[in-house]
């Protein structure tokens, strides 16, 4: 009776350890331990709809989008679910705040400037060219032929309106990158575009020149309404790159970013560039027949 | 074995026979035309650029007699016609005064009546279809790319001047400077003007000989131009988007309108300009012929030796025909001055560019000076020239110069027909009949090589 008792108990510690092996066998680093503990990876995400990376499918209300299936595969490794938490109101805030230890990690087409290497840890998994997209009359107004090699740096110079979203990289990146412009910032992407290409004077104020954002945001401009490529014209930036980056706190620097990295490097497949982006989800940019 | 010889000579002697006669303008409308069309649209899009590449070659082959041709031309016409102890202070006078005048009223013209028919057609004044049709073509082909390395160094900007002035006759020649060509045949042409007869007759003698082997060179070569069609129009018709030739319809009309204009205008011109005693020997009138050629072949030069060998047939005095042929279908470029002007409105038009009066006459002016520029350059490398222009009036180039590209493979026909048309019509005004003396006393052989190729399809008529 004792040896059968025994043997019942044996299998059935057998099974619990088949069945639950993560759980019984916890893990040594301390923040990914963390997060198994709880059972759940807390992603932040901005708070805006940025398709194909993030945003919220007008169907179902879920959340979609390559950012969030990156999030979703590293959840899945570590054995958890994943949670994300879009309440942050800017980018610059959701980096502040994945620095402070309210998320595991902050992803989202997230920028790379010295203001947000104060506040949080970068991983990059991104390489996407800078852009404009900008009045082809503001363009011949320089006076300088596009394939003229001093193009860059007159255009660099040049005195014009510069908008994008406000509180972003961009607004950091344009008082860099463009000394003589001015920088007009709007609530989200596509006020900014409105502001080009539909302008009103009364809501928009005075006309912009250009505006300014990645590649893989400028270029789906053009080709959702190509009639848009007779006024403006795409402007990319092969010396600029914004090097798009998850950011992780200093703990999760510590124990993540290995676990982190070979996820990218084997998953992910490297640092993707914005023509593999564009080129991957064209559907998303094909021009539309309208 | 002594058979089959005669045979397979009798087979290549058919097929090179009947190169020539598809030649023949009516051949070129009737077979080659629908040929290559249809054939463009049968070949897959990839075998696209080898068909542009042999077509080029070919086009390479046509040019090849041009520069000896100019250059021999040039400097012969300009020793007759300068030379102190043949000619006098008036006849030369003359001659210069109505050259300078007809060219100039020629280019006036040809700027006017391309600026008339734009106002008419409004290219550039587009539908939303078509506009949506080139919005779609631009997509990716006008992007701006900062900061890439540059796969070309760039040029050192000279003055304008400096493309003319010539360096060393034998270098500019085989590096294919025409204009350079051109303004140092002129200054040797003069030079040996100021020669005594006995000293420069040698040179005369061989750059004759060279002429007459360009011109029947010309003609050897010109057996190609069916194939050079065939390529070229088969390559661009695979590639080219229909979309953009209909959405820049009225652009290609107002090309075309510009020319048949042209072509009324010169036999206008040519009846005006001509008794009807040098007119008795015409079957044809000469003019259609030069048209039909220019358009067919897409070169203008073409036209040259049918030009040449008509005016003198006539009576005209033959180092007159030669220098105001050969000078003005190579300086004047009048197809590049009504091609641009057009083309400087169509942009005016795409970019709701206003066009005021003043505006017109700086399209005019612009039209001229782009297109003269254009001198020395053939086929689609004559286009860029509006970016200047364009410039100027501070609208977009590149969107133009794309959509401009991309129907070029048609409207180059036109651009030579107008050339061609309008240089006959600057030849008849400023060239006059040669003295009796002369008549009876041809100096060189030339005539009787172009006769001798006077039953070739050059002459025909469609």
């Amino acid at each position: 009776m004792f040896r059968l008792l025994l043997r019942f108990l044996l299998t059935a510690l057998c099974a619990v350890f088949l069945l639950f092996p993560l759980q019984v066998c916890a893990a040594e680093n301390s923040f990914i331990d963390e997060i198994q503990q709880r059972g759940f990876l807390k992603v932040g995400l901005p708070p805006y709809n940025t398709p194909p990376a993030y945003y919220l499918d007008p169907g179902s209300d879920d959340l979609q989008g390559y950012d969030v299936d990156l999030a979703t595969g590293l959840a899945e490794k570590l054995g958890v679910d994943v949670q994300f938490d879009r309440s942050s109101t800017s980018f610059n805030e959701l980096v502040q705040r994945v620095g402070a230890d309210d998320f595991d990690i902050a992803i989202g087409k997230l920028g790379l400037t010295y203001k947000r290497l104060f506040d949080a840890f970068p991983i990059q998994y991104l390489s996407f060219r800078h852009a404009l997209l900008a009045d082809r009359s503001f363009i011949s107004s320089l006076g300088t032929d596009p394939d003229d090699p001093k193009f860059g740096d007159v255009l660099r110079n040049a005195k014009m309106r510069v908008g994008s979203i406000e509180n972003s990289t961009w607004e950091t990146e344009s008082r860099a990158n463009f000394p003589n412009a001015e920088f007009v910032g709007f609530k989200n992407w596509s006020a900014a575009k409105k502001a080009l290409t539909n302008h009103d004077a009364k809501s928009d104020g005075p006309k912009i020149d250009a505006i300014y954002r990645d590649a893989t945001e400028i270029k789906p401009i053009v080709y959702e309404k190509p009639v848009l490529s007779l006024k403006f014209v795409p402007i990319l930036f092969d010396d600029i790159i914004d090097r798009k980056s998850i950011y992780l706190s200093e703990k999760g620097k510590v124990g993540f970013s290995d676990f982190l990295d070979n996820y990218l490097k084997r998953e992910w497949g490297g640092i993707k560039s914005d023509k593999n982006i564009l080129d991957d989800f064209q559907a998303f940019y094909l021009p539309s027949d309208s | 074995m002594t058979a089959t010889t005669p045979s397979e000579k009798s087979i290549y002697q058919r097929i090179f026979a009947i190169l020539p006669l598809l030649r023949k303008p009516r051949n070129f409308f009737f077979y080659i035309l629908p040929f290559s069309i249809i054939l463009g649209r049968l070949i897959p899009p990839s075998t696209a650029a080898t068909f542009n590449d042999a077509g080029v070659a070919m086009v390479q082959i046509i040019a090849f007699p041009a520069i000896p041709l100019v250059l021999t031309a040039v400097m012969i016409s300009i020793a007759n016609i300068f030379s102190v102890s043949e000619r006098s202070r008036e006849d030369r006078f003359r001659f210069s005064s109505r050259f300078v005048v007809s060219l100039s009223i020629a280019l006036l013209f040809g700027s006017v009546l391309a600026l008339l028919l734009s106002l008419y057609q409004a290219p550039g004044v587009l539908s939303p279809d078509a506009k949506l049709s080139i919005g779609r073509f631009m997509l990716d082909v006008t992007d701006i790319r900062v900061g890439e390395i540059p796969i070309v160094e760039s040029t050192v900007n000279s003055l304008w001047i400096a493309n003319i002035i010539p360096s060393n006759i034998f270098a500019d020649a085989s590096s294919g400077q025409t204009l350079k060509v051109i303004s140092g045949s002129i200054l040797a042409g003069l030079a040996i003007s100021r020669l005594k007869r006995d000293l420069t007759q040698p040179l005369i003698t061989l750059l004759r000989s060279v002429n007459t082997i360009s011109v029947q060179l010309l003609y050897i070569v010109l057996n190609l131009a069916p194939l050079v069609l065939i390529c070229l129009i088969a390559g661009a018709v695979s590639t080219i988007n229909a979309e953009i030739v209909v959405a820049l319809l009225n652009f290609t009309i107002c090309v075309f309108l510009t020319a048949v204009a042209s072509l009324g205008v010169s036999r206008l011109v040519f009846r005006r300009f001509t008794s009807s005693r040098e007119r008795a020997g015409l079957n044809v009138n000469p003019v259609d012929s030069i048209f039909l050629l220019s358009l067919s072949t897409g070169s203008s030069m073409t036209a040259y030796p049918l030009m040449f060998q008509t005016l003198k047939s006539m009576g005209r005095d033959e180092s007159e025909v030669e220098a105001s042929a050969s000078l003005s279908l190579l300086i004047a470029r009048l197809g590049n001055v009504t091609y641009n002007v057009i083309a400087i409105i169509f942009a005016l038009n795409l970019y709701d560019v206003a066009l005021t009066p003043f505006r017109l006459a700086e399209v005019a002016a612009l039209g001229i000076v782009t297109g003269i520029s254009a001198a020395g350059l053939t086929g689609v490398a004559t286009v860029p020239t509006i970016a200047v222009a364009l410039l100027y009036f501070q609208v977009p180039a590149p969107p133009v110069l794309v959509l401009l590209l991309a129907i070029d493979p048609i409207l180059t026909l036109p651009r030579a027909a107008t050339t061609g048309v309008l240089a006959m019509s600057i030849s008849v005004i400023s060239s006059v009949r040669s003295s009796p003396a002369s008549d009876s006393n041809p100096s060189d052989t030339n005539l009787g090589l172009l006769a001798q190729s006077s039953d070739d399809s050059v002459f025909e008529v469609g």
